[in-house]
């Protein structure tokens, strides 16, 4: 078993040393020259040099065969540097206002959470339930209508059902606040954009629950429980789902670092300062610290969820070998 | 099982190798819905090739989306069944010339994904070893950042850049970004598949009569596992769609020409004046579309392969 | 026994409902109300993230006319007067210069406090002639890396020796402020006397610009890195909550010093109520609040649900959100919402690049495109007739504006354009190539002008590809004079035409503002002549003859100036538009009874 964790953890050392070349080669080489950008309008000469040294962005690439000797250019390239920034989780700050990266994600963690985690609580608990349901009316009627439904939700463009729920729902009938305001609980100002991203996740989800359900349902055991006289309700509640927790389990665990990326269109129309809105942002004004920074916090998450998922597999199930 | 006699058998009558998409198609042509489904996608298809076509020609209709056909912000009337514009644009021909601009972003970005994604999952899958290592460890590195952030992370920095002298822009880079981070998925699948068949009995013999390995691969593997391709891109086709729609919402996408991305997001200023067509029509076009990939797209696979998971 | 499972189905379903449910209405019990019910509060709306509160550091209009509230400078404009007036602010007076026009003397208020604030260490601070030269100073250090330097680059006798200087120093921190310059010398406690390298009448107007404003030396070095997050000024209000990417509150600033609404303005203010509270103590309001709302749609939902105040500051794009047509604006008068046009010291443009080989040596062509577009079509489309047709690029509400200016620009004429199109042809032995447009921006505005401007020149038979680019990439392609055409706009610093005319001076080529790269000795000779001069109707003479020139030589088509205009609620007085200043919330006065009454409706 230790072993095992200690192959495992030794395995995500690659991965994550990808994830730092991918943002680098992504955010450090394509990206192009940003002196202009952290300058501002009709900066001269002078400023625009001194901001390359103060971003290290005079520094060669990988290294400069120019310079000698070798390894010491090397030792001073931007790459390591973005190995060492990324090791150290110390992002610097924004190129924009001058805070601390860090302290972006920090304040930004929290909203984007509130938003995020009943949102996938919700949609888990209403797409399974309706996927039972659906499993149960197999073939019927009320079968294809959920499975009709499901499928037009995940085919309405996201963008719509924030632009028509917000125009209708919050403000056209107002039944709930259009945008954030300070006097509003946070129960209050996430409670659209919640059902939003419900209403828009139900459909995907519910199908992939379907699917799993049917799945388990072709399974010899439902015969037996079914020879055996037990009724659909039983199979449904002791056997079928207990079985399809897994699948469910392992769905939702993974989707838990993404919890932490908030809703990059949600957070924007409706006001709520997390991480997605700060994404937005640093897009819109080609912020390529903090745009790296997310993708590497999130794509370690991401590593680190996937470590605990499989090691708690293999302490449930002694089956489980690392290949 | 019967899938290995049957492929035995194929090696003797190749003709015969098709059999388990004439069987297929045999039980899709019993799904009526399917097949609606079916005919609707031709109909886009249709319309996005037309479109094209009359570019090429020099037609005027629907390229000329461009002239003014009425009063700015005309509300669907029976000149202009979907309204217009701003500038008193038809959008009915905004939206019959969009379905050209998303089909054509979703169509190379599939086609991309499928030329890097099934050989590098077939070259990892034969091969093994030191190229499977390769492989997987480019895509776990590549799965492990969230899929959203990597297209607009790639959108973002190949946009406007100009690498061996021609210029990416508007939906180039669209279809580049989504095609250059979406192989993942069909990768990992055809890997899965081409490990469960290479110890099979035809391959095997292939492998007696002295094959090469790039002939086993093109000749017989993939071939046999065509069917997956064609069931993952028949459901990832709507994603594509979608992810055009949000890369243009984020200013990353086509610029010069409507797209129903460019649409919904220069409507998006129009819906609280009121102006809610050119919303609804793009929205509707998207919405059928989908609808439609997805019901084929689930039929496809139960007919082909009704145990595969693509999610 | 089957309808059993539904049964439970249905329960669990409902249970999660009922609950989340509950959670809600709770939550109204459980509402965090934080503000005291017998303050004012004045909610505005700000279109785009703030970047800094640092005075030394903002480049911004967002950022600006939040940080106006807190930091006050040497000078204002006049609130209700126009034309528009500079005013003293921090100063005694107006500045007494001497016969050379080079050395300024300003005599600073006494009496004048910094917020208090743990940084002075419990003790008041007042603010004082050294405080004016230390942050002028902060500009100059290059390692503060400041957007502003270019107020100040080559002006002031020996401010740039003494950025020559901080280069040397490792760190910001190192610089010693001590270092005297010559040109900034405080005579006593409240006099600063400003030596110029040149005559600059101008530096009046930036001296009631929000970078010139004084920051105290102990609470940048109390606060280090993080002065950023603790603005500490002298002005009406002072920073209570900074939610960054959210909402900015500001409370009314205890230390303020008096300050009274203006008694005087121009004839019809009277009528128009703005002297009601003529005299009274500022400012009106306790609390504000700055909320961030980027998109268009909630910010114009909240407006008419009377949440926001107003419809929030006119953006740097001239195109508004909020264009409504007829309709719509009857229901909104109806609302009893008001709304107030006002003339933006703005021209817009499309400009070429004079290096340009194409474009650069062949004026017909120029001429040409000036001829297609139609500008009144354009205004119409996009700015729904609320701007004024640009034919030169003085804009009308300056005082140098040329009544005269219709017969010199180029109209819109298709025929004439075609006919220049013909000459240009020749000129260039030959057809013409395709022409390229750099636009700023990738939104969906962008796009509509680009169309628009495919479709004008085509009228003339030129061929238009319009590369749209995001901000930073534009700049970048400006610095390096890698383009052929560009959209883009001015809107004035202040009200002297010369801030225009800098733009089409010889040597600020780019990477200066001069982004036409037009260079032409004559005109420069004429705008060192006239910039160093002093308001006179000579001046203006002279001002008018440089447009003249400009509009014949045709470095740029001038499409519109700007008409800003912006919505607010009947509760709202003394709302009187200003597009010079911006600390302006001082000034306005909410009658929160009429807001209560609407907000309930």
């Amino acid at each position: 078993m230790l072993s095992y964790i200690i192959r495992r953890l030794l395995y995500t050392i690659p991965i994550v040393f990808g994830v730092m070349l991918v943002t680098f080669l992504l955010f450090n080489v394509v990206r192009g020259d940003i002196t202009d950008q952290i300058a501002g309008k009709a900066a001269s000469a002078e400023t625009r040099a001194e901001i390359q040294e103060a971003y290290g962005l005079d520094k060669p690439l990988f290294f400069d065969f120019k310079q000698s000797p070798f390894t010491k250019a090397f030792w001073n390239s931007q790459f390591v540097n973005h190995l060492f920034s990324a090791a150290t989780f110390d992002f610097g700050s924004s190129y924009k206002d001058r805070e601390l990266i860090w302290d972006k994600i920090k304040r930004g963690a929290g909203p984007s959470l509130a938003l995020t985690v009943p949102m996938l609580i919700g949609t888990v608990v209403i797409s399974i339930s309706l996927s039972l349901v659906v499993a149960y009316f197999r073939g019927r009627w009320m079968d294809y209508i959920l499975v009709l439904i499901s499928i037009v939700g995940m085919s309405l463009p996201f963008l719509s059902f924030i632009l028509f729920g917000q125009y209708f729902l919050a403000f056209k009938w107002g039944l709930f606040p259009v945008y954030f305001w300070p006097d509003l609980s946070v129960w209050q100002y996430t409670a659209l954009p919640i059902l939003i991203g419900i209403a828009a996740g139900i459909g995907g989800n519910l199908r992939f629950y379907r699917t799993v359900m049917l799945d388990e349902l072709r399974n010899d055991y439902v015969r037996t429980a079914y020879a055996k006289g037990l009724s659909s309700r039983q199979v449904l509640f002791k056997h079928v789902l207990k079985n399809a927790m897994i699948p469910i389990i392992t769905q939702v665990v993974l989707a838990i670092p993404f919890l932490f990326l908030g809703s990059l269109l949600l957070e924007r129309f409706f006001g709520i300062p997390g991480l997605g809105y700060l994404m937005i942002d640093a897009i819109g004004s080609r912020d390529y610290k903090i745009i790296n920074a997310m993708v590497y916090i999130s794509a370690i998450l991401f590593v680190v969820f996937n470590l605990i998922t499989d090691i708690c597999y293999a302490w449930v199930d002694p089956r489980v070998k690392f290949d | 099982m019967t899938d290995s006699i049957q492929t035995t058998k194929n090696l003797q009558k190749p003709i015969k190798g098709r059999s388990l998409w004439i069987d297929a198609i045999g039980r899709l042509r019993k799904r009526k819905l399917a097949m609606i489904c079916f005919g609707i996608i031709l109909f886009y298809v249709f319309i996005a090739c037309y479109v094209q076509v009359a570019e090429w020609t020099g037609s005027s209709w629907p390229t000329n989306w461009d002239e003014s056909t009425g009063q700015k912000y005309e509300s669907p009337n029976a000149q202009n069944i979907f309204g217009t514009d701003i500038f008193g644009y038809s959008i009915l021909r905004k939206v019959l010339y969009g379905t050209k601009i998303s089909l054509q972003v979703a169509f190379f970005a599939s086609i991309l994904s499928i030329l890097i994604g099934v050989p590098m999952g077939a070259a990892a899958g034969y091969f093994g070893g030191f190229i499977d290592d390769v492989i997987v460890w480019i895509y776990s590195t590549l799965s492990s950042i969230p899929y959203i952030l990597l297209i607009l992370a790639f959108a973002l920095v190949l946009k406007d850049k100009t690498p061996f002298g021609f210029k990416l822009a508007g939906a180039t880079t669209v279809y580049l970004a989504i095609g250059l981070t979406s192989w993942v998925g069909i990768c990992r699948l055809i890997r899965g598949e081409i490990l469960k068949r290479k110890e099979s009995e035809y391959v095997l013999a292939a492998r007696a009569m002295g094959c090469s390995g790039g002939r086993i691969i093109f000749k017989h593997l993939l071939p046999n596992t065509f069917h997956i391709v064609i069931i993952t891109f028949s459901l990832r086709f709507m994603s594509f769609i979608h992810a055009e729609v949000i890369l243009s919402f984020l200013g990353l996408g086509e610029k010069d020409k409507p797209s129903w991305g460019a649409m919904i997001d220069s409507a998006r200023l129009d819906l609280p004046k009121g102006y809610w067509w050119e919303m609804t029509a793009a929205t509707l076009a998207i919405l059928i579309i989908s609808l439609a990939l997805n019901i084929f797209g689930d039929a496809l696979r139960d007919c082909l392969d009704p145990k595969l998971r693509t999610d | 026994m089957d309808n059993l499972v539904l049964k439970r189905i249905i329960k669990t379903l409902t249970i999660t409902v009922l609950a989340g449910g509950g959670i809600y209405v709770l939550s109204f019990l459980l509402r965090s109300g934080g503000i005291p019910e017998n303050e004012v509060v004045i909610y505005s709306a700000i279109g785009s993230k703030i970047d800094s509160l640092d005075p030394g550091n903002i480049g911004d209009t967002s950022s600006s006319s939040v940080a106006s509230q807190i930091f006050e400078c040497l000078y204002d404009y006049h609130y209700l007067k126009r034309p528009y007036q500079v005013i003293p602010q921090l100063a005694e007076g107006l500045p007494s210069v001497s016969e050379d026009g080079k050395v300024y003397t300003i005599r600073i208020k006494q009496g004048i406090y910094f917020t208090d604030d743990p940084c002075f260490e419990g003790q008041r601070r007042e603010l004082t002639a050294a405080d004016f030269i230390y942050s002028w100073k902060r500009l100059a250090n290059i390692k503060y890396l400041s957007r502003n330097w270019w107020v100040f680059d080559g002006k002031i006798d020996g401010l740039d020796d003494f950025r020559e200087y901080t280069k040397s120093c490792k760190s910001m921190d190192e610089v010693d402020y001590s270092r005297p310059v010559q040109g900034l010398q405080a005579l006593d406690k409240y006099t600063l006397q400003i030596t110029l390298t040149k005559p600059w009448p101008q530096i009046l107007y930036l001296l009631a610009h929000l970078p010139t404003a004084p920051v105290a030396k102990e609470a940048i070095d109390y606060y280090g890195k993080s002065i950023i997050n603790h603005p500490i000024g002298t002005g009406p209000f002072v920073l209570d909550k900074w939610n960054r990417g959210s909402y900015i509150e500001m409370v009314r600033n205890k230390c303020f010093h008096d300050e009274f609404y203006p008694s005087e303005g121009q004839p019809e203010d009277l009528e128009n109520g703005y002297l009601a509270d003529a005299g009274k103590k500022l400012p009106f309001a306790d609390r504000l609040f700055f909320m961030l709302i980027q998109e268009d749609p909630p910010m114009w939902f909240l407006f008419l649900q009377g949440k926001l105040d107003a419809s929030g500051i006119p953006k740097d794009n001239f195109q508004q959100a909020i264009q409504e047509g007829q309709t719509l604006s009857r229901e909104l008068a109806e609302k009893g919402i008001t709304l107030k046009t006002f003339r933006n010291p703005s021209t817009y443009w499309i400009g070429f690049n004079m290096e340009d080989p194409l474009l650069g040596s062949n004026k017909p062509l120029r001429q040409a495109i000036a001829c297609c577009i139609d500008k009144k079509r354009y205004i119409d489309l996009f700015t729904n007739n609320r701007a004024e047709v640009a034919d030169g690029f003085i804009p009308p509400l300056m005082k140098s504006y040329d009544p005269d200016i219709k017969e010199k620009g180029f109209g819109f004429d298709i025929e004439r354009g075609k006919k220049l199109v013909e000459q240009a042809k020749q000129l260039n032995q030959g057809s013409l190539p395709v022409l390229t447009l750099a636009m700023p921006s990738t939104d969906v505005v962008a796009r509509q002008y680009g169309q628009f401007y495919k479709k004008s020149f085509k009228e003339i038979g030129l061929e238009l590809e319009v590369d749209y680019m995001d901000w930073p990439t534009y700049l970048g392609k400006m610095h390096q004079k890698d383009f052929q055409m560009f959209q883009s706009g001015w809107v004035a610093d202040y009200p002297d035409a010369e801030n225009f005319l800098q733009l089409f001076y010889g040597k600020n080529v780019s990477p200066g503002p001069n982004n036409f790269n037009y260079v032409d000795p004559e005109f420069d000779k004429l705008y060192e002549r006239a910039s160093a001069m002093l308001d006179t109707p000579e001046r203006t003479q002279l001002y008018r003859q440089a447009e003249a020139m400009i509009i014949e030589e045709c470095p740029a088509v001038f499409l519109l100036h700007g008409v800003a205009f912006t919505l607010h609620h009947s509760w709202v007085e003394n709302y009187k538009p200003n597009t010079f200043q911006y600390g302006l919330s001082k000034f306005r006065r909410i009658d929160v009874e009429k807001r209560k009454a609407y907000r309930y409706k």
